[in-house]
């Protein structure tokens, strides 16, 4: 079989050249730098907003003195669909019931925010907080004292002005 | 017996003359809400909350008091008994607390689940609460004030049940309460945790389990009281395979709806954690754990060598299935001598009110039935004593359950062969060849023959730990193997 040699022609120089393309992309860049509606963020310096429905980790909110909102009811643990709470209730000093053991298990949680809205005294939430990094495991199975020290803003999984959004 | 027909909610039924209206429309599985009437108690008609609208009666009528008649028509699930009950329900509401959340008995409340079913939704009084704290009543059980809806069952059960009547109603109207007389208490009484049973809110609850568990969490399991050799009926409550109360269950032919506060609170010991969790044999190189499969390969040829006497040690807490299985290998390896050693209080506790029922002296469930087994009880009331015979055997030696507390440790160490199959180590089984583990009563299926000679089942409530199998079982085995089967 005979070899049959097919000629391409070389494009026009002005069509071949780059230049073109990079002068399209390169407005589309300068427009962004000064387009006053810009997305990108400077996570983390900046930190980023969320929304006020954002369920992240737990936090305890405590009494004035100190204690635990908790009364270890034992809802929380009952409603939990991921089974990550673990609660053991007990008697204080001063005769209040309050939990011995409350552990939850972030790596379990599913965060949908139900231990929040089912606590009869409002003491569990979830929270507007998600950096969670951590150099063991273990560091995720949040102890009472270490939900109690959380500072994070809390969720508002409704409105308070409107609690059964009617 | 003549019979009335009557129609209750649309159905008609027939019941024996003289039967309450709530028995009558039980029959037709109809549950009618009520506090102040329990089945073994007298029927004072004071909660109000089991009014049924009855056609022709001026006003509603208490189902629990009022007879059937021929030809009645009772509606209690509609119109005015429906109403009825929700405005009482509201009334019993407003002095309550509605502290179900650190409320030991939410989930099983009667309060919170007829208001759940059909009390308001939301509550409309707005005068400030009346509150009298909590109060310790002595013994199990504590007293909060709060929660009574004032159905006086404890009262009356301790009146006439346990006909000590320590307790009263004092003051009158919203401010009436349950009280001891002075600082008496029920700490003298036998009987008083069965007020906690019978109390249909949380008013009265157990010390012992004071915010230890929901009690949706619990799994109830039904048992015998392994505490007397009455055999009261019982469900052992469980959670995360850890027993955490003990409650009856009715039997009207042997404990009704009643337990003792002894039976009640015995039960720590089943969830003792120091367990033998694994067949060990000693050998001449000490202590190796071949598994069940080798341990019981050695110990069937070393009973098959074995020509000494046989003496063998029970327990009375073993099932008859266990002490049977022991009964067998003993015959089959030559029959022998089975003792079992069993505390015995000083008296019996009955309970005046219902005659069949007692905390009997013997302490150990199964007396009667190693009794009926041919076993010889040995040692003293406190359990001890009385094995220097077995402890000098020369021959083989087994001993089943019997913790041998009381013994050397060189109990048995004459013995040809010594096993020792039991749930707990014992010190005294130091010289045994065969340490085999058993489960307790609470791991494994069984009978207990009780002091009436009623034989009773129960179920396993808790998870054996480790390779630990029920007595009969292994028993079971070695004389099947003994005899030549598979």
């Amino acid at each position: 079989m005979a070899i049959s040699v097919k000629v391409i022609r070389r494009p026009e120089a002005a069509r071949s050249s780059y230049l073109r393309a990079a002068l399209k992309g390169m407005s589309l860049t300068f427009r962004h730098m000064v387009n006053p509606r810009k997305v990108t963020r400077s996570y983390p310096e900046e930190p980023t907003e969320l929304h006020p429905r954002w369920r992240g980790t737990h936090r305890m909110e405590v009494h004035a003195d100190g204690r635990p909102k908790c009364v270890a009811c034992g809802l929380c643990p009952t409603v939990c669909p991921a089974n990550c709470i673990r609660l053991v209730g007990g008697e204080d000093d001063q005769g209040n019931r309050y939990p011995i053991v409350y552990e939850i298990d972030e790596f379990r949680c599913i965060f949908c925010g139900m231990c929040q809205e089912v606590c009869p005294v409002e003491a569990i939430h979830v929270g507007q907080h998600f950096e969670n990094a951590e150099y063991t495991r273990e560091r995720f199975v949040y102890d009472l004292d270490r939900l109690m020290e959380q500072e994070h803003p809390v969720t508002a999984l409704w409105d308070p002005s409107d609690p059964a959004s009617e | 017996m003549s019979t009335v027909t009557l129609t209750i909610d649309g159905q008609r039924v027939t019941v024996p003359e003289g039967t309450s209206l709530l028995h009558a429309a039980e029959e037709i599985g109809v549950e009618v809400p009520h506090y102040c009437y329990h089945a073994a108690l007298s029927a004072p008609a004071q909660c109000r909350l089991c009014l049924v609208d009855v056609e022709g009666a001026p006003k509603p009528m208490p189902s629990c008091v009022t007879q059937a008649q021929d030809g009645q028509v009772v509606r209690t699930d509609e119109g005015l008994a429906r109403e009825m009950r929700k405005g009482v329900l509201e009334f019993y509401l407003i002095n309550h607390p509605l502290d179900c959340p650190i409320c030991d008995q939410s989930g099983e409340c009667k309060l919170q689940d007829y208001v759940h079913s059909e009390g308001r939704a939301h509550g409309r009084g707005v005068e400030p609460k009346r509150v009298f704290g909590r109060d310790d009543f002595g013994g199990d059980v504590l007293f909060y004030g709060d929660r009574c809806v004032m159905c006086t069952r404890c009262v009356r059960f301790m009146e006439e049940m346990a006909q000590d009547p320590v307790l009263t109603v004092v003051e009158r109207g919203d401010r009436a309460v349950i009280d001891t007389f002075f600082e008496q208490g029920l700490k003298d009484s036998s009987w008083s945790g069965n007020i906690v049973d019978i109390c249909p809110v949380g008013a009265l609850v157990s010390k012992d389990f004071l915010h230890k568990a929901r009690a949706w969490d619990l799994d109830h399991t039904p048992s015998v009281c392994p505490n007397c050799s009455q055999g009261c009926n019982v469900d052992i409550h469980t959670r995360d395979n850890v027993v955490h109360r003990l409650k009856p269950r009715e039997n009207p032919e042997v404990n009704g709806h009643w337990m003792c506060d002894y039976g009640r609170g015995h039960y720590e010991w089943m969830n003792r954690s120091d367990r033998i969790e694994e067949p060990f044999v000693r050998g001449d190189g000490g202590w190796s754990a071949p598994g069940w499969h080798g341990a019981l390969a050695s110990l069937r040829e070393r009973l098959q060598d074995c020509r000494g006497p046989v003496h063998a040690v029970a327990s009375a807490h073993a099932s008859n299935e266990d002490l049977a299985a022991l009964r067998e290998l003993v015959e089959r390896i030559g029959g022998g001598d089975i003792v079992y050693r069993s505390a015995r209080a000083p008296d019996e506790v009955p309970l005046p009110g219902f005659p069949m029922l007692a905390r009997r002296r013997d302490l150990a469930p199964n007396t009667r039935g190693a009794e009926l087994l041919g076993m010889r009880r040995v040692g003293g009331d406190d359990a001890s004593g009385g094995l220097d015979e077995v402890a000098a055997s020369t021959g083989t030696l087994i001993v089943l359950g019997d913790e041998l507390a009381d013994q050397p440790e060189d109990f048995g160490s004459r013995a040809e062969l010594f096993a020792y199959l039991g749930a707990h180590p014992a010190p005294a089984a130091r010289s045994a060849h065969f340490v085999l583990p058993v489960t307790t009563f609470a791991e494994q299926e069984g009978t207990f023959t009780n002091v009436q000679t009623r034989v009773q089942r129960f179920e396993p409530a808790l998870r054996a730990p480790g390779s630990a199998q029920p007595a009969w079982q292994v028993l079971g085995a070695l004389t099947a193997s003994l005899a030549g089967e598979r």
